[in-house]
């Protein structure tokens, strides 16, 4: 079961979230992963994909959202030199506890982006999130994000922020 | 009449290859309709009625696998009205049937029927199939068609380059390689020409992929730094084909593996050495798979198979997929990973250098200065015993062995 406050705390949770990703406050971002944290972006659309078998756009353990990160704080990442210029709404929010006492939050996304590193053009991004979270320390933190994309399986531009 | 005797020139190239228009048309006709095109790989496609929808220069295509076992290349495109016939990107068929009014193919391409067909007088069905690629051949699974009917044959086009794609597939305890993860396309906002040149380009990495260098180590490390002890080569293997040799800067076995170890990769070592035997798998294990292009849009990425998808004169796609060795499915996971990493529009390589391709096309628009400089490495490049031309990894040779080829295609009769 879960209840009106714990909705509640995942939408500032998923708000701060998209803020700190928006912004290029990286260090805050990775602060929101647990020690065990799984990032990922399927190349596909089908509910069956298994990044076990099939190719992904991201499909990161902690060791590598960490350098993802950091990648971007060298300040040479040259796709993110400088860092597109971000904001995205966050809406359909639903929450449901799982069995191990964490909440999967599932939420849709619009994100424009304008890419500033060559052509400027503005990518217009969409896509269902599915969150878990977990209390660390009286905190929610994500243990697993995973983000389809409408245009999943489509040619995409650079995706080298966070998304 | 476009000069291409003029625009390559042996140490320059003149902008307008990247931004002229007529001159992209010229080269889908010859580059990409008349020559040889890699199109897909024989595993995508396993079964009778597998197929794959691609693109052979701007014309998409069907890459399907009839009931004999054939493989045939057929332009997407319904004879009667020009409908896409199959849109998706993969899928498995009985019959290609078109959606708008039910004219229907076998996986050959031939016309089987068309309904209401008392609207036709002595209607001929043989003469209405599928347009086909006329040349269809495969190397080692690799898929190659080519829409001329006429020309050099595939052996021909890859002529010693062949090698290339052993290297890669002869370290699978089987011979063969597997394209079953599914492809990723990465949108680039440059001319098709910059993927190639910039795939087998051995001067860059310490500079677009600085980031990198500075947060991880990798085995490209040894490429970043100082010039003379650079062991890393590129080589011109003659048709287009160029390629970046990594190998002669590898001490280790794996290092382009990451220095796997541990019992996965003694499975991997006895099952080389039992067909190889001990020094040959050494060497293979050493060497690693090719880093190198097959002319026009094949590149052979290491653990990675890519393709060069041209869409207009501004606008390319890449693809890429991990290889996977038949024989050691364990090693399929690992080969993920090192592909997200790599390749692709979130990894940590790709989406560096396609926006560096972006704003090179930007650039290019500059027309005070419209020549690109290509003679670096012309003071020390040699050529070896079997007639390729070898230089520092840092040198021009691949760009101008790709240049001069493309010149040579684009001037024939």
């Amino acid at each position: 079961m879960r209840s009106e406050a714990d909705h509640r705390a995942v939408a500032d949770f998923l708000y701060l979230e998209a803020r700190l990703a928006d912004e290029a406050r990286y260090a805050e971002w990775l602060e929101l992963w647990t020690d065990d944290g799984v990032y990922w972006v399927p190349a596909t659309t089908d509910p069956d994909a298994d990044p076990e078998r099939h190719l992904s756009h991201i499909y990161d353990n902690r060791a590598r959202i960490e350098t993802r990160v950091k990648l971007l704080q060298t300040g040479v990442r040259r796709s993110q030199e400088p860092a597109s210029q971000m904001r995205r709404l966050v809406s359909n929010i639903e929450v449901e506890a799982a069995a191990d006492g964490e909440l999967v939050a599932g939420s849709n996304f619009i994100l424009a982006e304008l890419a500033v590193q060559a052509r400027r053009e503005l990518h217009w991004w969409a896509g269902r999130v599915i969150h878990r979270l977990r209390r660390v320390d009286g905190r929610l933190r994500m243990s697993r994000k995973t983000v389809v994309l409408v245009n999943a399986a489509e040619p995409l531009p650079n995706l080298a922020f966070l998304i | 009449m476009i000069d291409y005797k003029h625009l390559v020139q042996d140490d320059r190239i003149h902008a307008s290859l990247y931004t002229d228009p007529a001159i992209f048309d010229e080269e889908i006709e010859r580059v990409f309709h008349r020559g040889w095109v890699f199109v897909g790989h024989a595993s995508e496609i396993p079964s009778p009625g597998d197929y794959v929808t691609r693109t052979v220069g701007t014309e998409p295509v069907i890459m399907v696998r009839a009931g004999d076992g054939q493989i045939s290349v057929l332009v997407n495109r319904c004879r009667h009205r020009g409908t896409m016939v199959c849109p998706a990107d993969r899928g498995h068929a009985r019959t290609l049937t078109c959606p708008y009014h039910g004219w229907t193919y076998d996986l050959r391409g031939d016309l089987l029927g068309v309904p209401y067909p008392g609207g036709y007088t002595a209607f001929d069905k043989s003469a209405n199939g599928l347009p086909r690629a006329p040349r269809v051949s495969q190397y080692r699974g690799f898929v190659f068609a080519s829409l001329a009917a006429d020309g050099i044959s595939l052996a021909e086009h890859l002529g010693p380059a062949s090698r290339l794609i052993d290297r890669s597939c002869d370290l699978s305890p089987e011979g063969l390689i597997e394209l079953t993860a599914g492809w990723v396309r990465h949108r680039c906002a440059a001319n098709w020409k910059m993927l190639p040149e910039n795939d087998s380009d051995g001067y860059h990495l310490g500079f677009v992929h600085m980031a990198l260098f500075r947060t991880i180590r990798t085995q490209y490390q040894r490429v970043v730094g100082d010039e003379r002890s650079i062991k890393a080569v590129v080589r011109d293997w003659g048709h287009g084909h160029i390629e970046i040799d990594w190998s002669p800067g590898y001490e280790g076995l794996f290092e382009w593996l990451g220095n796997a170890c541990g019992s996965t990769v003694e499975r991997f070592v006895a099952e080389i050495e039992q067909r190889d035997g001990p020094e040959v798998a050494r060497r293979r294990f050493r060497e690693g798979p090719a880093h190198a292009l097959i002319f026009p849009n094949l590149f052979l990425g290491e653990t990675n198979i890519a393709i060069v998808q041209p869409v207009s004169v501004e606008e390319c796609v890449h693809w890429h997929t991990p290889m996977f060795w038949k024989g050691v499915p364990e090693w399929n996971g690992r080969l993920l990973r090192m592909a997200e990493a790599g390749m692709g529009p979130a990894s940590f390589l790709m989406p560096d250098d396609l926006i560096i391709a972006g704003r090179n096309q930007l650039g290019l628009h500059a027309r005070t200065s419209p020549w690109l400089l290509l003679g670096r490495g012309l003071n020390r490049e040699t050529v070896d015993a079997d007639g390729r031309i070898v230089s520092h990894v840092t040198d021009e040779t691949t760009n101008r062995g790709f240049f001069h080829h493309l010149r040579a295609v684009m001037t024939d009769a």
